[in-house]
C-alpha cells in the first residue's frame, strides 16, 4: 500500500510537471503597478551635439572689426525706414536672466541686452518708450530672422564669428564674455576637461555647443532652445553641467543658490549686435550709438545694474574698425 | 450503488480469490461509470420501444414539447433580460463614462490654458485664475476616477488611464515649480511652464483624447448591440410553434377530436410572447436609436468641437507667451479654427452639430455657440493685429481680460454654450434610452411565465388524450 502511494505521488508530480511545461511557466502574482516610463519630462526640442554650431572653428577673419561710425546719420535709408515705421524691431531673449528676460512682476523685458536696444531706440526716436517691438527668438533663429528682415537688430548674447559674418553683419563689440561651466556646488569640476562622459547643456546653434562637442574630454552635449531650459534640466538632474558664457551662467546661478559658476574662461566671446548684411548704414548708426554709451556712462551704469555685483568691475571693450 | 452493497455476498460466494480477481457479472447491469455511460443508450432504446405504441408516442411528444417550451422560454427570457441589462448599462455606465472622459479632457486642457494665462498676467497672480486652475485640476481628478472605474473591454482605455494617472501629478508638480520661480522673478519659471505645457500637449491630452475615443466607441458599439435581433430565441420559439401545430394536426387525425384545448392554449401563449417581444423590441430599438442620433452622436460632435476650441484657446495664449516666437502655435490655431467652424465660418464641427440638431432643443444653444465662435475669430484677428504691430501688452490685455468683446469673453461664451448644448443632448439621450428600457419592462418575466403556461397547456392537453387509453 505504501509503495503504491509513493507511486501515485510520483505520477501526480509527473502530470503536474507536464502541465506546467505545457503552459510555459508557473503562474506568478500579477504586477499591480507596471510603470513603463517614470522619467521626468524634458523641455521641448531637446537635441544632441553639433560641432559646427556657431562656426567658432572658422578663424579666417578678424571677427571684431566692424564698420566705422563715421558718416552715421538718422537720415540714412535704413534708419529713416525705422523712424518712419515708428518702431525699432529687436530680436531678443526673454529667458536669459540678467541679459534679456521677462520680469514677471512688471511683464516687461529687462536686462543688459534690453538696455542696449533701448539706447538705440532712444537715439533714433528721442525716447525708447513705446518705440520698441521686442520679438523673442530662440538662439537657433538669430541668423534667419536677420536674413528674412523680420527684425532690424538682434541683441541676444550674440557672439561674433567668421562663419556668422558670412550671413549677417555685426556692430562693434559691446561686451566680452568667456565660456565657463555651471555645476552643482558639491562638484569639483573646473572646466570641460573635468566633465568626461558627463551630459553638458547649451542652446542650439550656439558657439558654446560647438565648444562642448569638440572638447577633447568628449562630454555629451545636450542642446535646447533657450538658456533657461539648461537650468531646469540641471535642476531636474537631466544634465550634469551647463557650459556657456559666464554672463549667462551668472544669471542662472542667481536663480538657484545650489549651483556655482566654476573655473577660468575657456574662450573669448565677443558680443555684437546682429544686423542684416545688406544694411551697412544701420551698422554704422548702431556703432555710433555704442560709442555714445561707452563714453557717457550708460554702459557702465547698465553693467553695474545687471552684472557688476556678480562678475566684478569692468570697462567697456574698445571698438575696432575696419 | 446497489452493486457495491451486494458485493460482500458475491465475493463471499466465490471465496478466497482475492481482491485482484475480476468482479463478477452483476445481474442488474454494470456498476459505476460504465453503467452511467450506458444510460443514454438505454433511454433511447426505451423511448423507441414505447414510441411503438400510440400512448407511448404521445408521452414522448408531450415530454419533447414541454422541454422545448421550457428551453425556448429560458432562451427568450435570457435574451430579453440581456437586452434590458445592456440598455441599463448604457444609461448607468457607458454614457457616464464617455461623459467623464470628455470632462477629463476639458478640465486638463482648460488647466493648461489657464496656467499660460496666469503667466501672462503681471504682478501678483490673479486669484480668480488660480481658483480656476485648482477647480480644473480637481475636476479632472474626479472625472478620471469615474472614467477609470470601468475600463474592462473598452479598447485601450486602461492604458490611457494609466498614462493619465502617472503624468497628471508630474504636470501639477512642474506647474508649482514654475509658480515658485515666477514669484521670485526668475525667468526659469517661464521655462518650467513651457515644459509643463509640453508634457500636457504631447502626452497627457493625447491620452485623454484616446480615452474619450475609446469610451465613445464602446458606447456606440453597445447601442448597436442593444438593437440587435435575438436570433436564437426567435428560432426556438418559431420551432416550438411549428411543433405545437404539427402535434395539434396529428392529434386531430388520430383521435377525431376537433381541437385540443391544452395545445391551443400553449400555442396561444407562445404566439403571444412572440408578439409581445416583437412589439417591445421594435419600440425599444427605435427609441435607443433615437437616443443615439439625437443624443449621444450629437454629444460626440459637440465634444469634438469643444476639444478643438479648447486647444485653439491654449494656442492663442501660448502664441502670446512665446512673444514673437509662436508661429507654430498660430498655425495650429488656424487649423483648429477651421476644424471648428470650417473655412467659411459656417461649417466645421459646429455646422455639423447645427445640422444634426435641427428642430431639437439643442439647436438654440448650438447657434449661440456658433455666434460666439465667430466673435472669437474676430477678436483673435484683433489680438494678432495688436501683437504683430508691436502693441504686445495691449494684445495680452485684449486676449486675457474678461471685458466685453475680448477674445477671452468670446471664448468663455463659446465654451459655456457648448457645455449647455452637450447637457441638452445628454438629457435627450437619457430620455430616449430610458423610454427604450421601459418598453422592455416585464418582458423577461412575461416570456418566462408564458413559456411555463405553454408547458402546462401541453401537459394537460396530452394527459387528457392519454387517459382515453387506460
Amino acid at each position: 500500500m505504501i509503495r503504491s502511494r509513493h507511486l501515485f505521488r510520483a505520477a501526480a508530480l509527473a502530470v503536474v510537471a507536464v502541465l506546467a511545461s505545457a503552459c510555459g511557466s508557473a503562474p506568478q502574482p500579477v504586477d499591480l503597478a507596471p510603470v513603463s516610463d517614470a522619467a521626468w519630462p524634458m523641455p521641448a526640442d531637446v537635441g544632441g551635439p553639433d560641432a559646427s554650431a556657431g562656426g567658432s572653428s572658422d578663424n579666417s577673419c578678424d571677427p571684431t572689426a566692424s564698420l566705422s561710425p563715421a558718416g552715421a546719420s538718422v537720415s540714412s535709408p535704413s534708419v529713416a525706414k525705422i523712424k518712419a515705421r515708428g518702431k525699432l524691431i529687436a530680436g531678443v531673449d526673454q529667458t536669459t536672466y540678467l541679459f534679456g528676460f521677462r520680469n514677471p512682476k512688471t511683464g516687461n523685458l529687462e536686462g543688459f541686452d534690453i538696455d542696449m536696444v533701448n539706447q538705440i531706440a532712444a537715439a533714433i526716436f528721442g525716447s525708447a518708450e513705446g518705440h520698441v517691438q521686442f520679438r523673442a527668438i530662440a538662439s537657433s533663429q538669430r541668423e534667419q530672422v536677420l536674413k528674412d528682415h523680420q527684425v532690424d537688430i538682434v541683441v541676444r548674447t550674440y557672439s561674433i564669428t567668421c562663419a556668422r559674418l558670412k550671413d549677417v553683419a555685426f556692430s562693434s563689440v559691446y561686451y566680452v564674455a568667456g565660456q565657463k561651466i555651471l555645476v552643482p556646488k558639491a562638484s569639483n569640476a573646473e572646466s570641460l576637461s573635468d566633465l568626461k562622459g558627463k551630459r553638458v547643456c547649451a542652446t542650439k546653434q550656439s558657439t558654446s555647443l560647438a565648444k562642448i562637442a569638440t572638447d577633447p574630454a568628449r562630454p555629451t552635449a545636450v542642446s535646447v532652445d533657450n538658456w533657461s531650459d539648461c537650468l531646469i534640466m540641471l535642476q531636474q538632474h537631466q544634465v550634469d553641467a551647463v557650459s556657456t558664457d559666464d554672463t549667462i551662467l551668472a544669471g542662472m546661478a542667481a536663480q538657484d543658490p545650489t549651483v556655482k559658476v566654476s573655473g577660468a574662461p575657456m574662450t573669448t566671446e565677443n558680443y555684437g549686435i546682429g544686423i542684416p548684411k545688406d544694411q551697412p548704414d544701420l551698422v554704422r548708426y548702431v556703432n555710433s550709438v555704442l560709442e555714445t554709451t561707452r563714453t557717457n556712462g550708460t554702459w557702465a551704469a547698465s553693467y553695474q545694474k545687471w552684472v557688476g555685483a556678480r562678475l566684478g568691475p569692468a570697462t567697456p571693450p574698445q571698438p575696432k574698425y575696419k | 450503488m446497489t452493486s457495491t452493497v451486494t458485493r460482500p455476498e458475491t465475493s463471499a460466494g466465490t471465496g478466497g480469490t482475492g481482491a485482484s480477481a475480476p468482479p463478477p457479472e452483476d445481474p442488474e447491469g454494470r456498476s459505476g461509470i460504465a453503467g452511467l455511460l450506458e444510460l443514454p443508450g438505454q433511454a433511447v432504446r426505451a423511448i423507441v420501444k414505447s414510441a411503438a405504441t400510440t400512448p407511448g408516442r404521445l408521452s414522448v411528444i408531450a415530454v419533447g414539447l414541454v422541454l422545448l417550451s421550457l428551453v425556448a422560454g429560458l432562451v427568450g427570457t435570457l435574451s430579453a433580460q440581456d437586452k434590458d441589462d445592456t440598455i441599463s448599462g448604457l444609461i448607468s455606465y457607458r454614457e457616464p463614462l464617455a461623459a467623464a472622459a470628455q470632462q477629463v479632457f476639458r478640465s486638463l486642457s482648460d488647466a493648461d490654458a489657464t496656467a499660460a494665462t496666469t503667466f501672462l498676467s503681471v504682478g501678483t497672480e490673479p486669484p480668480e485664475l488660480r481658483k480656476k486652475y485648482e477647480q480644473d485640476i480637481a475636476e479632472a481628478g474626479s472625472a478620471l476616477a469615474k472614467a477609470a472605474s470601468d475600463t474592462t473591454d473598452v479598447g485601450d482605455a486602461a492604458h490611457q488611464v494609466d498614462i493619465l494617472n502617472q503624468k497628471i501629478p508630474v504636470y501639477t508638480g512642474i506647474v508649482e515649480t514654475a509658480r515658485a520661480n515666477n514669484r521670485q522673478g526668475f525667468p526659469s519659471g517661464a521655462s518650467y511652464l513651457r515644459e509643463a505645457s509640453q508634457l500636457m500637449r504631447s502626452t497627457i491630452l493625447p491620452a485623454a483624447e484616446a480615452l474619450y475615443r475609446a469610451d465613445t466607441d464602446k458606447l456606440s458599439a453597445e447601442q448597436d448591440d442593444s438593437t440587435g435581433f435575438p436570433w436564437a430565441a426567435v428560432a426556438l420559439l418559431l420551432a416550438l410553434v411549428a411543433a405545437l401545430v404539427v402535434t395539434q394536426v396529428y392529434l386531430t387525425r388520430k383521435t377525431n377530436r376537433v381541437v385540443n384545448i391544452g395545445l391551443l392554449v400553449a400555442t396561444a401563449c407562445i404566439v403571444l410572447s412572440m408578439l409581445w417581444g416583437a412589439v417591445a423590441l421594435v419600440v425599444q430599438g427605435s427609441l435607443v436609436g433615437a437616443g443615439k442620433t439625437d443624443g449621444s452622436s450629437q454629444v460626440d460632435v459637440l465634444a469634438r468641437a469643444r476639444i478643438a476650441a479648447l486647444q485653439a484657446r491654449a494656442d492663442e495664449t501660448l502664441t502670446l507667451v512665446a512673444r514673437g516666437d509662436g508661429a507654430t502655435y498660430e498655425q495650429q490655431f488656424i487649423k483648429l479654427a477651421e476644424q471648428l467652424v470650417g473655412a467659411d465660418g459656417q461649417g466645421g464641427l459646429l455646422g455639423q452639430a447645427r445640422d444634426l440638431a435641427a428642430g431639437t432643443p439643442g439647436q438654440q444653444k448650438i447657434e449661440a455657440a456658433e455666434e460666439a465662435a465667430r466673435e472669437w475669430s474676430l477678436a483673435h484677428l484683433e489680438v494678432r493685429k495688436l501683437d504683430d504691430s508691436g502693441q504686445y501688452q495691449q494684445a495680452v490685455d485684449f486676449a486675457t481680460s474678461v471685458s466685453q468683446g475680448s477674445a477671452a469673453a468670446a471664448f468663455a461664451r463659446l465654451d459655456a454654450n457648448l457645455q449647455d448644448a452637450i447637457e441638452v443632448c445628454r438629457q435627450e439621450f437619457l430620455d430616449d434610452t430610458q423610454a427604450g428600457d421601459n418598453a422592455l419592462t416585464a418582458l423577461a418575466p412575461g416570456v418566462a411565465a408564458l413559456a411555463v403556461l405553454a408547458a402546462g397547456g401541453v401537459t394537460v392537453g396530452v394527459r387528457e388524450r392519454l387517459r382515453e387509453y387506460r
